[in-house]
């Protein structure tokens, strides 16, 4: 679709508000053989229901349960299909209704989203979302295989079998378009293997220099495997409910201001020129001289609509006007260095083509104006893909109710996990942190959610 | 009754692991889109265009599709051009299992007249530049029957 009639752009809304009271994690590894998915799953909630200081306790929580969503990409990595009723059945969950949600990397995002609308509209109180992915089954060159099957299995995936390839081009195109220096995206790798570095449930940590970066071994020309996401086995647990049983639960419930979803063709190469869909910080001013002097198209290469697509909608759903200024601590998708670069164009935080201004200012660091990926993301913690969008959230819940330090920085939490704490560990506890956001993203940018959270 | 004969190889004993083999293929049609595949075999690019006059989109698509995204119409077939330019390129260093290129080929885009979409492919001679010319050729000696069979050389 090149042409948007109202009803396609018409901005969504709750029925009654939702919010989120507790999150769980296990911690990510490249392999996992000591446990299976369903105990992984498992730990992943009774870390939600014991570890989030809830006031009821989790035998009472099992019993206001209503409804299920689970969050896996593909069923080719734990090779067990229907893998959700299985889960769910070892969750005690039966016999409440649940469903399986499967929309690529973007998964977790929106597995919460169809948890919220089943808040949103009456229809369940008290939802969890459960999110995990098991890619240790096969090797590494087979899991990137498996991975891409999910770019278009005719006129595609035999092109690589290799998604970090179909980024590549996209990194090509976008720094031949905007002269970006490969330092800036490596920057962004530096940055985050650092803050998995202050995280115990970290798969990929590291202290690396810009110049480690840029002389890591290639992928995918120009991308190097330490600007690539990780492979990872674990799972996230998120718990949903309405405002009375939010409140019967936690003290310090948190809003689910807005997530909503968009979406672009699998195949990057279909992606047709349309005018920019402008955000609330943006007029056509903001791209006058951009379209007229040096691009001619948009979304092109560059650019993902869906991301666009979805920031806007939720954008006008809680009121933003300005995500740099608006939020305090956001998550997004960093599956490679040159997405996270889009994404930050995409979302608005600098408009199209200037986006490695965002990380080069600063701004995108802890203590910087809007804190990016302080979890580590996915090239320094994890990319367990159903539970990605789930994870992100899960941290940004513990930052917004000011729990960095329990869950990152207890010495218990590092030996949990077979780890020592970091002698030089830091806080990464955003102060006075209000709202936050995450951005969770599949394909090519086939599929994304984004989501707005709020301290009341 | 007997036990079965066929055994999982156990690759560690605590945690238990074994080794699960597959060994299946799948049979896959490319239905109303075998039109473009075939097409290589005889040296054209095949690409549809949706006929319907009220459909804003005149131009072709390709890869083809059978109905029009734009208006759900059912697309004709038409002959592509096979001459186009290089929108981007990279070579995959380290590809996923099934890849059937050699080592070092380098993975293009490429723009065409007339086209909506661009067209993913490989370059079979050279090295790739932006905006570079290239044209088509074709893998009918041994074809591969997949999107491979198509490549691009400097024009």
């Amino acid at each position: 679709m090149i042409k948007f009639g109202k009803g396609n752009l018409r901005i969504p809304k709750w029925e009654r508000p939702v919010y989120i009271v507790a999150g769980g994690l296990t911690d990510f590894r490249k392999k996992y053989p000591e446990k299976n998915s369903c105990q992984l799953v498992t730990e992943a909630l009774r870390m939600a229901v014991e570890e989030n200081q809830l006031k009821v306790d989790p035998e009472q929580i099992r019993r206001m349960v209503n409804w299920c969503v689970y969050s896996q990409f593909a069923d080719h990595f734990g090779d067990q299909l229907l893998a959700a009723a299985k889960v769910h059945d070892y969750l005690g969950f039966d016999p409440l209704g649940n469903i399986e949600v499967k929309t690529g990397g973007a998964t977790g995002g929106s597995s919460v989203l169809a948890a919220a609308q089943a808040i949103a509209s009456g229809y369940a109180s008290l939802v969890p979302v459960v999110g995990w992915e098991r890619m240790d089954e096969v090797s590494t060159k087979v899991g990137n295989s498996y991975i891409a099957s999910a770019a278009c299995k005719d006129f595609e995936s035999e092109l690589g079998w290799m998604y970090a390839a179909y980024y590549a081009l996209m990194a090509k195109r976008y720094q031949y378009e905007n002269n970006v220096p490969h330092e800036s995206l490596a920057k962004i790798a530096v940055k985050n293997h650092l803050y998995a570095h202050y995280s115990p449930f970290s798969q990929n940590p590291g202290k690396y220099t810009i110049d480690d970066i840029l002389k890591n071994e290639v992928v995918s020309d120009p991308l190097t495997f330490l600007e690539c996401c990780v492979m990872s086995v674990g799972a996230a647990v998120l718990f949903l409910a309405d405002e009375e049983t939010a409140h019967q639960l936690t003290d310090q419930p948190i809003l689910l201001k807005a997530i909503c979803g968009g979406s672009h063709t699998l195949r990057t190469a279909d992606r047709r020129n349309m005018p920019i869909l402008l955000l609330p910080n943006e007029t056509e001013a903001t791209y006058h001289h951009f379209l007229e002097g040096r691009r001619h198209e948009w979304p092109g290469f560059s650019s993902f609509l869906a991301a666009r697509m979805a920031a806007y909608l939720a954008y006008h759903m809680a009121g933003i006007q300005d995500p740099v200024k608006d939020f305090d601590i956001l998550e997004t998708h960093d599956a490679f260095t040159i997405s996270d670069i889009q994404t930050y164009e995409d979302i608005g935080l600098r408009p199209y083509g200037r986006g490695r201004e965002f990380i080069d200012s600063g701004e995108a660091y802890y203590e910087g104006k809007l804190p990016t990926n302080l979890s580590g993301g996915l090239i320094g913690t994890m990319h367990a893909v159903g539970a990605t969008g789930i994870f992100q959230i899960v941290e940004l819940l513990w930052q917004l109710q000011g729990k960095y330090d329990q869950f990152h920085g207890d010495p218990k939490m590092w030996t949990r996990y077979g780890k020592t704490k970091p002698a030089d560990w830091k806080s990464l506890q955003v102060k006075k942190a209000r709202r936050a956001c995450a951005i969770s993203h599949a394909g090519t940018g086939s599929h994304v959610t984004c989501a707005i959270l709020e301290k009341p | 009754m007997e036990w079965p004969t066929a055994r999982l190889e156990v690759l560690n004993e605590e945690p238990l692991v074994v080794k699960n083999p597959k060994t299946w293929y799948h049979i896959h049609s490319y239905g109303g889109w075998g039109r473009f595949f075939k097409g290589l075999r005889q040296k054209i690019i095949m690409a549809t265009r949706c006929t319907n006059p009220t459909c804003g989109e005149k131009r072709l698509w390709l890869p083809p599709r059978s109905e029009c995204p734009d208006c759900w119409h059912p697309m004709e077939w038409f002959e592509a051009p096979q001459v186009g330019t290089i929108f981007t390129h990279s070579v995959v260093t380290y590809p996923g299992e099934l890849f059937k290129l050699p080592p070092g080929t380098p993975l293009i885009s490429v723009e065409i007249e007339g086209v909506c979409t661009k067209l993913m492919s490989w370059l079979k001679e050279g090295q790739p530049l932006f905006g570079m010319k290239v044209k088509a050729v074709f893998n009918t000696e041994k074809p591969t029957n997949t999107i491979l069979d198509l490549a691009w050389v400097p024009a």
